[in-house]
């Protein structure tokens, strides 16, 4: 059965296991609530430009994005994700014999794990630079909101986000619930229920931030955001590039 | 006192509800059966005459007593595991009616009254069945041992009295040392899942018996060892070799495996806190694990 000796994930098993917990807070929760609460920007009602203005503080990294990316939230998301297949084939789901409800929350943070892995490929594919090669990448940072809406337009597109990003904000708020057991952070039923509370009031909290960004965009006059975008290229061409801001965009403003 | 019984029998009639007159006289079993270790499982149903306050071990004697099915063949009595019959020895745990509990408290009035009028009886399925209802619990056990689940008073001297233990401490731990190795915890857990290793025609029993050890050890130890390993390094003298039991609980199969379903402690027949100890383990191994990378 076991003759052969332990692979390198049973030997560091406990390692893994929580550096898995860990990089599910840090960075990839911390990532998921500041993208969401980006985009809930979109709903500050000023045609996109509140939203143009974050995403350049985001781009104006510059190159140096590319490795941040990689380092802070590909590779640490991917790395969850590994593992936490291998979580979902090792346990055997029982909510039909024991529908309490922290089964039915065990039951639901592997199923929604999964469905937000698939989420955030395909999302990835469709909207980063990555998803070219693939007929995707449709998001372009200079022209932030009104490309994004544009891609949020279809139907079918939105029912798929709504479904992605309550997965994705379950697992996150319920796996900070779990995390919180783990490490040993609260430990008696009464601080795990306080520490609950907390957890339903981010979830909630990032859940309206996600869907409300997704209406925002879907409710976005795509040509005012577009002119808004143009002005805004201008107004940096004129003022050619202050120090932190994103490069003006090849693409010549007159295109519109 | 025997007025007090009676009236005991009337609240547990009561519990039964009388919309059931007609399963009365009579109580309907389902029992999954097999007959040898490794073999075919297969269902067989049983009937017997009814009788207040009866249990399913009650039932399980009449069962062995009449050695019929219900159309009426001769069988062989269905083996099951029993001991105290209150609840305190852990021994006759099995799924009744799909759910894991001990069958000396399940009584046949509340069940009936629950889920109708055939009572469903399983063996265990985290664990190898060895007969009928029987199982080889020897997993559960090899938890506890794999944590050191006791205090180490071998010696060959007298050590003297241990340290003293103050109320609250003492209250802290007593809940946690009523587990009785029944197993339900481990039952229920969506991540204890089911070990069975099999002896090979070439193998000696010590070598199998090494080679179901370490088979045991790749799978989750279980709420019940993490619990007495938290009992026993609260203990003053249990505490000597903490460190030891810390090393068990974060090898291969520890606490990282829980996945917090918190199944264990809604089942527990003892109500022990075992999320509790759970959680207080986790802590525990944070802080080995961080002294262990820092103070080498």
């Amino acid at each position: 059965m076991s003759e052969s000796s332990p692979s390198f994930l049973e030997r560091h098993q406990f390692v893994i296991y929580r550096l898995f917990s860990l990089s599910g807070l840090i960075p990839v929760g911390a990532f998921l609530a500041v993208h969401l609460l980006t985009n809930a920007s979109i709903l500050a009602g000023d045609d996109g430009r509140t939203f143009q203005s974050r995403v350049d503080m985001i781009h104006s990294l510059g190159p140096l994005l590319v490795p941040v990316e990689w380092a802070f939230i590909f590779l640490p998301m991917l790395f969850h994700a590994a593992v936490g297949f291998v979580i979902i084939a090792n346990g055997l789901p029982n909510v039909g014999s024991y529908a309490y409800v922290g089964n039915v929350r065990y039951t639901l943070q592997r199923a929604t794990g999964m469905i937000a892995f698939a989420f955030i490929v395909w999302h990835i594919m469709q909207l980063h630079w990555l998803g070219k090669p693939f007929g995707g990448g449709k998001f372009d940072p200079h022209q932030a909101a009104s490309t994004a809406a544009t891609a949020l337009q279809p139907t079918l597109t939105s029912i798929l986000y709504t479904i992605g990003i309550l997965s994705t904000v379950f697992h996150f708020s319920n796996g900070l619930w779990t995390l919180g057991i783990t490490w040993g952070l609260w430990t008696s039923p009464a601080a795990m229920r306080r520490a609950n509370v907390v957890s339903i009031v981010v979830g909630l909290g990032l859940a309206a931030a996600g869907l409300g960004a997704l209406g925002g965009f879907r409710s976005l006059d795509v040509s005012k955001a577009r002119e808004a975008e143009v002005w805004t290229e201008k107004q940096k061409r004129a003022l050619s590039v202050p120090g932190g801001a994103v490069a003006p965009s090849p693409i010549p403003a007159s295109t519109h | 006192m025997i007025k007090a019984a009676d009236s005991a029998a009337d609240l547990v009639h009561g519990a039964g509800g009388d919309d059931h007159g007609a399963a009365r006289s009579v109580v309907r079993v389902r029992v999954l059966r097999q007959d040898v270790a490794g073999g075919e499982s297969y269902w067989e149903r049983f009937e017997v005459s009814y009788e207040p306050n009866m249990n399913v071990i009650s039932v399980l004697q009449k069962i062995a007593a009449q050695a019929r099915s219900q159309d009426g063949r001769k069988v062989a009595p269905v083996a099951w595991d029993c001991n105290c019959l209150e609840e305190v020895c852990g021994s006759c745990t099995m799924l009744i009616n799909g759910r894991t509990r001990m069958a000396c408290s399940a009584l046949v009035d509340r069940l009936q009254a629950e889920s109708g009028d055939e009572i469903e009886l399983r063996p265990m399925s985290k664990f190898p069945v060895v007969r009928d209802l029987v199982v080889d619990r020897r997993r559960l056990f090899r938890g506890l041992e794999k944590v050191k689940a006791w205090v180490p008073v071998e010696g060959s001297y007298d050590l003297g009295p241990g340290p003293r233990i103050s109320p609250e401490e003492q209250e802290d731990a007593y809940p946690l040392s009523e587990c009785m190795s029944c197993g339900c915890c481990l039952e229920a857990c969506p991540q204890y899942t089911k070990v069975e290793a099999v002896r090979r025609d070439d193998e000696s029993e010590a070598d199998f018996e090494k080679r179901r050890k370490s088979a045991f050890d790749t799978g989750f130890v279980g709420a019940h060892a993490i619990s007495q390993a938290v009992l026993f390094n609260a203990h003053p003298t249990g505490r000597m070799i903490a460190d030891e039991r810390m090393e068990a609980l974060t090898r291969q199969g520890g606490i990282q495996m829980c996945g917090n379903a918190q199944n264990c402690v809604a089942v527990c027949p003892k109500r022990i806190p075992l999320t509790r100890s759970i959680a207080r383990a986790g802590r525990a191994a944070t802080v080995w694990a961080l002294k262990k990378l820092f103070d080498r």
